[in-house]
């Protein structure tokens, strides 16, 4: 990530008028959620608060700068799979309690399918998506099965990365 | 027989066959008779197009032939036979005639023979895979070609200096520039033709591919600059005239793909309002998009990128817009026209290499062409890729790069461009002829027959069809927007972001502008997945059923008529059921239609306020197929659950006794399997359970026959609405696309149908249910929780039953074969449907118990439980889930009156014993 100071500008970019150039001088610095996610361009992204909650500190979504560059270290193409992949299933992980179950999946799919489908369909979607990868017949899903699910398909991590 | 038809064959290719003189010509075309003619022979009048039936006909006939043995098509690529038939063929002519005919000939190529290959890989092309690797596809069309045109130009000048090259090939470096521009694009036919056999990982292809096709543009801008460059002749080209050869490239691409993106608009468009004409909807698709190559042709721009462009603009919404039959018809028709064109491509490419009068060899310049386009494409594939690689998410290795380079076959367009050059202005016309069909011949023979072994030999890694799940769906989706919303944040505006607001535009206002209102509605991948899923699952079932089948080493119909009856039953299923699916085992692109959702009105009618709107009634369209897919599934637990002593002894028993029978009558066998699923369903379920609880006494394993019948009804109630919009529509098409088609109109009607269903029975192969478990059974996932099932697949055509039910089985085995057709074939079926679509879905779940409801082959209750002896446990609660429904059904049937009917059952039967 040579571009660390390209990223620090941009965190300041994004509340000027709390983080100081000067980083050093307060590091404890936190731009709020609630200028992240009032972006334009994040407007109608679904998954923009819950990015927030698992990169920030303690899950309110407000990111300091260390969190902001880690958000870009999983991301980038140097991080293992295994890294992406715990990420990817904390952004799954809605409710934070180490599983995916049912309840995390009818948010995903009903942010995903922005409404359009009605609960009971929802939940057709997620026992399905359930039942796929649940390999352990627990109900919902462990890492371990989301790993195993993601890494069966073969491009899947690989481009999980982005480009700065 | 191809020998004997050839002296008829006249190939009137561009208006060739007009100016000459035919040598044998049968008729007389001569003074006409004085009187009435008893018979004349009007062969000028069919001529022409009697010509080409015919050689499509002996393209085809000979495609059958290569086919005929798998060794030698699995070994030698298509194209490479088809062009060696070619030689053969031209060298009859050629003796027969004395003079070659039949020939490519560039006009008929370019707007015929091309037109629908371009279309039949642009329309089916991979969209997302293609956009993914655009940038990669784009440099080495662009930059790759122009690379290839001007080194290999170059290079072969360099070889004519140094003296390698026969002083009598006059040309001059315009010339040879002109030459390289048309040997050095990677032909599309050419590397479809191979690569689709070769099978290599997508992203590979897509790039191979996708170079091929867009390096159109840069091929038809160089050649046209170079040879309007050596027609003024080198001295008169100003610098102006440079910048204007750029400049088209520009013109030339970009105009191109315009055209085909306003074609592909159009079309669209079109396809959004016709509704009420589903028949012309494949036409549509046809006319508009050879539309884009003619006007993108007739502009001088490229038609090779306008019809690429259109065929993947449009797809998206005419897919969404136009029922799915005209989907299949779309999707065969564009196959069939596609194969046709290549078959007969390379054929005359075959045949048009022994025309000697044309060539004028001279080895150096073969040979130098040869080794220079071979390195210099290689020596620009790893340049480029060097580069792109600093750019690409997922690098490409260097083995990709050895695919790449050697993929890099030369083809007919190639061919029809060196024809097309004028002889007066370029005088070494007839050495660059001959070098190009060395070339062509070398590129598709020798390349195309070591491209397979290579690959297996570098280990490239293939493309793997593992199946498509839900969960990568909706991580692909999710990850996309992850990564947009990352790009978001950091400021970058990669291609993650500009995917993002081009899937924003499209969702407010393209697709709003271009899908009819329904279809925009019901338009949701996730959903949309799933239920291809859905049907993909009954398709593996059936299929699974076609392997145990030949496992069990009986004397059966070979296998190939395993594959045919697999698919023409499961299709028609599926088609019975209304679901608006429709089936191929290779490609299961069956897309949830906008009918579905139309009929949604209708269904709701009919099914008596069962059901809510819309949504709801989605759910029940699919209920029909749902039902078939759990009697697939059941069909296979029952074999399952059969143990292997069984086995042995009903290979002798029953299948030798029964063979014939089965044969006729699988079909009803099918019907006969039913399936309950035995996790109690929320809702609907509850109050057909409390039903059928209330019931179970009464009934205690010998369903009351009125019961099923008036299922049957029920059933036949379901599937009818969706028909009615196809009956609409389509109506001429109706008769010979359904398997069966159930109308809820009158007994009269129901006759009439089901003397169709009563044909279908005389299916192609036999269905045999052998009671087989195979490993590949054991593991598959539905599996795994249902050990505690026993087997009651008990139609009368497979005559399966537990070992410890022998007794029972021979006590009523009489009675069977008195029975030819069971009561009510369809009702429990879908009987025992679950109003929740889900049920296939759910491995775990334990799957219930099929039960035959015949009385005719009823087991006593305590042979009954016998034969669940090896799951008592669970014994109880399938039996009395398997009869609840009918009770639930009972009840649907009565909320719609003068649906439900007995007389029509009998009927029904009465039908399909014809």
């Amino acid at each position: 990530m040579g571009s660390h100071g390209g990223l620090f500008y941009r965190y300041q970019d994004l509340a000027p008028q709390l983080v100081p150039l000067d980083y050093t001088s307060c590091p404890d610095v936190k731009v709020p959620y609630e200028l992240i996610g009032s972006m334009p361009e994040l407007k109608d992204n679904p998954f923009r608060q819950r990015i927030a909650q698992v990169f920030s500190d303690d899950g309110d979504g407000h990111m300091t700068l260390d969190n902001f560059l880690d958000m870009f270290s999983v991301m980038s193409e140097m991080a293992p799979r295994d890294l992406k992949a715990y990420y990817a299933f904390k952004i799954y992980d809605f409710n934070d309690d180490g599983y995916i179950c049912a309840w995390d999946l009818e948010q995903t799919v009903t942010k995903l399918t922005r409404g359009e489908l009605s609960a009971e369909e929802v939940s057709l979607v997620c026992e399905k998506v359930l039942g796929e990868a649940d390999g352990d017949h627990d109900g919902r899903l462990s890492l371990e099965d989301f790993q195993n699910m993601i890494l069966r398909a073969p491009d899947f991590l690989s481009t999980f990365h982005i480009r700065i | 027989m191809l020998c004997a038809a050839l002296p008829l064959l006249w190939l009137p290719l561009a208006g060739a066959a007009a100016t000459e003189e035919p040598t044998r010509e049968p008729g007389s075309p001569g003074e006409p008779p004085p009187g009435l003619a008893l018979f004349r022979w009007q062969w000028h009048e069919v001529e022409a197009p009697y010509l080409v039936a015919l050689w499509i006909l002996v393209a085809s006939l000979a495609k059958i032939v290569f086919h005929l043995s798998r060794k030698v098509t699995s070994l030698v690529p298509e194209s490479c036979l088809l062009i060696l038939l070619g030689l053969v063929l031209g060298g009859i002519v050629l003796a027969v005639a004395k003079k070659a005919e039949y020939q490519l000939e560039p006009g008929t190529f370019f707007l015929f023979l091309l037109p629908p290959i371009v279309l039949d890989s642009g329309y089916f092309m991979p969209s997302r895979l293609f956009f993914d690797n655009l940038g990669a596809i784009l440099t080495y069309a662009v930059v790759g070609t122009l690379w290839n045109a001007f080194t290999t130009g170059a290079a072969l000048w360099g070889l004519q200096q140094a003296g390698l090259v026969a002083p009598r090939v006059q040309a001059s470096l315009l010339d040879f520039l002109l030459f390289g521009s048309l040997i050095s694009a990677v032909d599309p036919v050419a590397v479809l033709a191979v690569f689709e056999e070769v099978h290599v990982n997508d992203t590979l292809f897509i790039i191979v591919f996708g170079e091929s096709l867009l390096n159109d543009a840069v091929t038809v801008v160089l050649y046209k600059v170079c040879n309007s460059f050596v027609e003024m002749g080198s001295a008169n080209v100003q610098a102006t005239d440079y910048l204007k050869g750029v400049a088209s490239l520009f013109v030339v691409s970009l105009g191109g793909a315009a055209v085909g993106l306003v074609f592909a608009f159009l079309l669209a468009l079109t396809t959004r309002f016709t509704k009420r004409v589903r028949i012309i909807e494949p036409l549509l698709v046809f006319l508009l998009a050879y539309a884009a190559y003619l006007t993108a042709e007739m502009a001088s721009l490229s038609a090779i990128l306008a019809v690429t462009m259109c065929g993947l603009g449009c797809k998206k919404y005419v897919e969404a817009n136009i029922s799915h039959k005209s989907r299949t018809a779309v999707k065969y028709t564009m196959k069939t026209l596609a194969s046709c064109a290549e078959t007969v491509i390379f054929m005359l490419l075959g045949i048009s290499a022994v025309d000697s009068s044309k060539w004028a060899w001279d080895s150096g310049l073969v040979l130098g062409t040869l080794f220079f386009i071979l390195f210099f494409r290689a020596l620009g594939v790893v340049l480029q890729t060097w580069v792109l690689n600093q750019f690409r998410l997922v690098p490409l290795d260097k083995i990709d790069q050895v695919v790449m380079s050697y993929g890099g076959l030369r083809g007919a367009v190639a061919f029809a461009l060196v024809i097309l050059l004028d002889k007066t202005k370029v005088p070494a016309k007839d050495y660059f002829v001959a070098t190009t069909i060395v070339v062509v011949f070398f590129t598709v023979i020798v390349q195309g027959l070591t491209i397979k072994p290579l690959v297996k030999w570098l280990k490239v890694k293939r493309s793997e069809h593992h199946k498509p799940t839900l969960n990568q769906e909706l991580h692909e989706h999710t990850f996309d927007h992850i990564l947009a919303a990352v790009e978001d944040v950091v400021g970058h505006h990669g291609y993650h972001y500009w995917r993002d607001r081009w899937e924003q535009f499209d969702k407010k206002y393209l697709s709003q502008l271009l899908m009819r209102r329904s279809a925009y509605r019901i338009r949701d991948q996730i959903w949309d997945v799933y239920y291809r899923l859905n049907i993909r699952d009954a398709i593996s079932f059936v299929d699974q059923g076609g392997h145990i089948l030949s496992s069990t080493g009986l004397t059966l119909p070979s296998m190939p008529s395993r594959n045919s009856m697999a698919e023409t039953s499961v299709t028609n299923l599926l088609r019975e059921s209304g679901s608006g699916a429709c089936l191929d085992l290779q490609v299961i692109d069956t897309v949830r239609s906008g009918r579905d959702r139309e009929d949604a009105v209708m269904h709701h009618l009919l099914c008596g306020g069962l059901y809510k709107p819309r949504r709801r009634v989605v759910c029940l369209n699919q209920d029909p197929n749902k039902a078939h897919i759990l009697h697939l599934y059941k069909a296979s637990c029952s074999r399952h659950f059969i143990s292997e002593d069984a086995q042995e002894r009903q290979d002798k028993e029953v299948f030798q006794q029964n063979m014939k029978r089965r044969l006729e009558s699988f079909k009803s066998t099918k019907h006969n399997i039913c399936f309950t699923k035995s996790k109690p369903r929320p809702r609907k379920t509850s109050r057909k359970k409390k039903d059928g609880l209330a019931n179970t006494e009464a009934t205690n394993g010998k369903p009351p026959r009125n019961l099923s019948v008036q299922d049957t009804a029920a059933v036949i109630l379901t599937v009818e609405s969706e028909e009615e919009e196809e009956s609409d529509s389509s109506e001429t098409e109706k008769e010979d696309d359904e398997g069966i088609i159930f109308v809820a109109r009158a007994t009269s009607e129901v006759l009439q149908e089901v003397k169709v269903s009563g044909s279908l029975e005389v299916c192609p192969s036999p269905r045999i249910i052998p009671p087989s478990p195979t490993c590949a059974e054991k593991e598959l996932p539905w599996k795994s929780g249902q050990g505690d099932l026993a087997v009651y697949v008990s139609s009368e055509t497979t005559k399966i039953v537990p070992v410890d039910m022998q007794t029972g089985w021979n006590q009523s085995i009489s009675s069977l074969e008195s029975l030819a057709s069971p009561p009510c074939t369809q009702a429990p079926t879908v009987t025992r449907l679950p109003p929740c679509p889900l049920a296939a879905e759910e491995p775990q779940h334990p799957f219930n118990l099929p039960y035959d409801p015949r009385p005719s082959f009823a087991f006593p209750p305590s042979l009954a439980k016998a034969g669940r002896s090896r799951s008592e446990s669970s014994a109880d609660i399938p039996q009395q889930q398997e009869l609840q429904p009918l009770m639930g059904y009972e009840d649907r049937t009565h909320l719609s009156p003068g649906t439900a009917n007995s007389h029509w059952c009998i009927q029904f039967n009465k039908g399909s014993r014809l």
